[in-house]
């Protein structure tokens, strides 16, 4: 690992807690982040923020505190003033009726295996010109907008428990354009994402568009009356609803406070369909790896669902103490989710040639849970959603509205792809915070209830 | 805290060699301070006992009608945060195709200080946490399982200034506070009851609001008592009917499905691949009935107390009260200067006068977007909540969310709420569990028959509204009385 000034300090800062008993951990949070906005064809809105957070937690007995500040580490007196106003308010504290897991950073680690500087560095005009090509070449009668986020992210993680240290470095990427049509309004999307500059094609882009553009030109909206279809849900809808699956059902937080779905089962039990694979792997390429929690425990090959049975919960640290068990590297950070492929065609319209109607739903809009205990979520179909029959497409579907359980959908599944995809899931909420998910193009799953839809797209 | 007279002066020489260099227009918004505490109480245990300060300036370009951005933390590196802000809008105008404008405005001054009597900052966290606990306290049931007790406080001073000579000062400060009890249902489900900090619009928003026992505490045990009947209920049937919204879940409605789809930057197609479109169009306004004529909604409406009452919006425009809804008809928009200037030029007439003072950021470190003020349905004639629930044949009484998913082009939606109470010709008869209603805005707002007076109206406040790429969370109001609709699709189809 490179020496690091920064480093150095908050590393004597943490020996000199060390030595007067206090138990903190110490994480610096970099990121360079850029970000370009396209709308009406035109950038509006063209960012740069190279912001710098140190993150300190004190555990004192049973009593907490934390305080993050904003700014470059510049001296250790800075870091001994964050760490003295946790310890203050640490001290001040009610404490818990369960002891708190410290954080013990289990062993040196200094990651950058999905690092690229051409993408950190990425020339703002690069993008612009991008998206240029994408506009002259699809056509500039219709209105464009998107946004592309590039960027790095640095973590740097020790604690008073030992001497090591946890460091990564990274970059991703997170491209998206939509094309509407000025009068008919219809949406189209095209994505990329990935920690490389190279995951980025433009001439990818315009090909996905100019594969769209007909079925939408040549054909008029359709719209689905409620009821049970049998429905294609995309990579990116896919990752949508098995995220909001995890969230509710495979997080040790609630599972143990009966809120999920999973609450009535047990470690062993059938929760979805036998064809159902989930692992938290971060070692697959295809997520923003990271390769140790904030907790400072080495993450690893973590399954969860195993043909369709219930292996294991993620547990945070805080979970863990609150409820006597082992964390299993889930605190904080992202975790790196992957479905495993099945064994159908990577070609959609081929694999569903002999199922009649099915409607393929490539994304969702705004998923949430309207019942976690039953499983029940609902959302809408946004961006390149279609009526294929025999294998052919129809026509482009209304604004359609899923009202379904994880158990259904996860259940019912037919087919599934055996090619994988990335799948961008990062939010730059506050701090930029890369996460991704590894799908299969595509499921097809039979009975899935369709209970609203719009007469527009 | 204060800006020091070298800083100001840095910013403001910064300003003049950046509009030198051929800027158009240029601001920058320097926070001293940017300070949140967030308290948690979960079961009684302090899960979250965390400060988080920010400072630093964020400078905005407006070059050959585009936008660059530029933030740091470190204000040793001003200068090259200009030149950054400057060259990313001189790359962006190298594509520009509809060229942005501020349509031009003299410089003016001005100070804002949200009105509170103690600073949250200042009382000492045992205090705080005395206070929390204490509710906690009277949360606690054998048969309760969860319990959540919640406060975050926030304090900005921002300093702005732009290239018209106006400088505004301003001093925020936010209180939010959330407490919730849940319980498993008879059939192991769980089932919660909540109760949000909110205010009258009136008075004062520091820690006094949060101690002012009508506003927060004396809930508790309301909220336990109908969970306790909410655990022992039968679930909503499908069906359709009336739906009465309380102010708890009425501020949602309103939230999702009149404010995000009215501002100016969503209807003009620049959220659209992220928080989506709005199915308003710039030919709407003045023409579509968006609601019944009960249907009045404002912007800002001169609310006192409310985290959407900021004084100056981050283009230092001062914030206006204005309709957007009039009687059912749409007229207005929130907006910022460059987003009306392009309605209208794009639009070929002038569809909105002035800048609804609604160009806002989340941090120096994000370039302000249009955002929600308060938005706000006025008191109507339709008396008491008792006065509306005598007059309904058939329907619920809904209160608090647990979920909310709205179309990408806010057209349609699908909420669920924590309680009902059915209301069978004019009478309030039992409790149901595991209410949801779903519709379509325009054909909703067309079914509202019924708006409280003004004893049924208070602001809810929002504290975490999303929006924007990169991601900005933002603090809202929404002053709301009790409203009535009729012929709505509830509870879920077998």
């Amino acid at each position: 690992m490179q020496k690091n000034k920064a480093h150095e300090m908050i590393c004597a800062v943490r020996a000199r807690a060390a030595a007067r008993g206090i138990n903190a951990s110490f994480s610096l949070h970099r990121e360079m982040s850029h970000l370009m906005r396209i709308g009406n064809n035109s950038v509006s809105l063209n960012t740069s923020e190279n912001l710098t957070r140190l993150d300190i937690e004190v555990i004192n007995g049973r009593r907490t505190g934390s305080h993050t500040q904003m700014g470059d580490v510049t001296s250790e007196e800075y870091v001994e003033k964050a760490l003295q106003i946790a310890v203050d308010k640490a001290e001040v504290a009610s404490p818990k009726d369960y002891q708190p897991i410290s954080v013990v950073v289990e062993a040196t680690v200094a990651e950058n295996a999905q690092y690229d500087q051409s993408l950190e560095h990425l020339d703002p005009a690069f993008k612009a010109d991008a998206y240029q090509q994408i506009i002259d070449n699809v056509g500039a009668a219709y209105n464009f907008s998107g946004s592309w986020s590039s960027g790095s992210v640095e973590l740097f993680l020790v604690s008073t428990a030992n001497d090591m240290t946890m460091h990564h470095l990274a970059t991703d990427q997170d491209f998206n354009v939509v094309l509407k049509h000025p009068q008919k309004k219809w949406e189209l999307r095209q994505c990329k994402s990935g920690w490389r500059l190279e995951h980025f094609d433009v001439d990818d882009v315009i090909e996905g568009f100019r594969q769209l553009l007909p079925t939408y030109e040549d054909h008029a909206g359709f719209k689905l009356e409620p009821g049970e279809y049998t429905v294609v849900l995309g990579s990116s809808a896919l990752a949508e609803v098995l995220m909001m699956a995890c969230y509710t059902g495979l997080f040790g937080r609630s599972y143990e406070e009966k809120q999920g779905w999973t609450s009535k089962n047990k470690m062993g039990d059938q929760v979805l369909g036998t064809n159902i694979n989930l692992v938290d792997d971060p070692a697959e390429d295809k997520t923003f790896r990271f390769g140790f929690d904030m907790a400072g425990k080495v993450r690893g090959n973590f399954p969860l669902v195993k043909d369709g049975v219930m292996m294991n919960l993620m547990y945070d640290t805080m979970t863990a103490a609150k409820y006597g068990r082992q964390p299993t590297g889930h605190t904080g950070g992202s975790p790196s989710i992957v479905m495993k492929p099945g064994s159908a065609s990577p070609d959609l319209l081929e694999a569903v040639k002999g199922m009649g109607r099915v409607i393929y739903i490539p994304a969702l809009h705004y998923l949430n849970i309207p019942n976690p205990s039953q499983g029940v979520f609902t959302g809408s179909s946004r961006f390149n959603a279609v009526l294929v029959e025999n294998g052919k497409v129809v026509s482009p579907i209304f604004s359609s509205r899923i009202t379904d359980s994880f158990q259904n959908v996860f259940g019912n599944v037919r087919l599934i792809s055996s090619e994988a995809e990335s799948v961008n899931l990062s939010n730059t909420y506050g701090r930029r915070a890369p996460e991704a998910a590894s799908m299969p193009s595509y499921i097809v799953a039979d009975k899935v209830k369709i209970t609203d839809s719009a007469d527009s797209f | 805290m204060s800006l020091s007279a070298d800083l100001k002066k840095q910013i403001l020489q910064n300003i003049d060699r950046v509009v030198s260099a051929g800027a158009e227009y240029t601001d920058a918004r320097f926070y001293t301070n940017d300070d949140s505490e967030t308290l948690f109480l979960y079961d009684g245990n302090l899960e979250a006992n965390d400060t988080n300060f920010e400072s630093g300036l964020g400078v905005r370009v407006l070059y050959g009608g585009a936008w660059g951005f530029a933030a740091t933390s470190d204000a040793k590196m001003m200068n090259a945060c200009f030149d950054q802000a400057l060259q990313n809008a001189i790359t962006a105008a190298k594509l520009v195709r509809v060229p942005l404008h501020m349509a031009k405005k003299p410089g003016h001054t001005g100070h804002f200080a949200s009105p509170l009597k103690q600073d949250p900052f200042t009382v000492p966290l045992k205090e705080k946490l005395d206070f929390l606990s204490a509710i906690d306290a009277r949360l606690k049931e054998d048969w309760i399982c969860k319990r959540y007790v919640y406060a975050e406080f926030q304090k900005k001073n921002i300093f702005f200034f732009n290239s018209e000579g106006t400088q505004v000062e301003r001093n925020l400060s936010n209180v939010f506070a959330k407490m919730m009890v849940m319980a498993l249902d008879t059939d192991g489900q769980m089932q919660r009851r909540s109760q949000e900090l909110f205010t009258t619009g009136k008075g004062t928003r520091g820690y006094e609001m949060l101690t002012q026992p009508e506003l927060f505490s004396t809930h508790a045990e309301r909220i336990k008592d109908e969970l306790s009947q909410l655990i022992k209920a039968d679930a909503l049937e499908y069906g359709k009917r009336s739906v009465i919204l309380l102010p708890g879940q009425g501020f949602l409605q309103v939230h999702e499905t009149i404010g995000h789809p009215l501002e100016l930057d969503r209807i003009l197609g620049y959220e659209l691949s992220y928080a989506g479109g709005s199915f308003v169009d710039l030919d709407s306004f003045g023409k579509l009935r968006y609601g019944s004529d009960k249907l009045s909604v404002s912007a800002f409406g001169s609310i006192e107390n409310s985290p959407g009452s900021y004084g100056f919006d981050d283009e230092g425009t001062p914030e206006r009260d204005y309709l957007l809804i009039d009687k059912g008809l749409l007229v207005n928009a929130l907006s910022s200067r460059p987003m009306i200037d392009e309605a209208n030029q794009k639009a070929g007439r002038t569809v909105f006068s002035e800048s609804g003072g609604a160009a806002r950021a989340t941090a120096f470190y994000r370039a302000p977007i249009d955002r929600m003020t308060n938005v706000n349905i006025l008191p109507g004639n339709d008396g008491t909540l008792a006065d509306i629930i005598a007059s309904t044949k058939d329907g619920v009484v809904l209160d608090n969310p647990v979920s909310w998913s709205i179309g990408s082009n806010r057209e349609h939606f699908h909420f669920s709420t924590e309680i009902a109470w059915e209301v069978k010709d004019g009478k309030k008869t039992r409790i149901l569990r595991n209410p949801s209603y779903q519709g379509h805005t325009v054909e909703f707002y067309n079914s509202l028959s019924a708006v409280g007076d003004a004893s049924t109206w208070c602001v809810y406040q929002v504290d975490n509204c999303g929006k924007g790429e990169p991601n900005q969370i933002m603090q809202l109001g929404h002053g709301i009385p009790v409203v009535r609709f009729d012929n709505v699709i509830t509870g879920e189809r077998k």
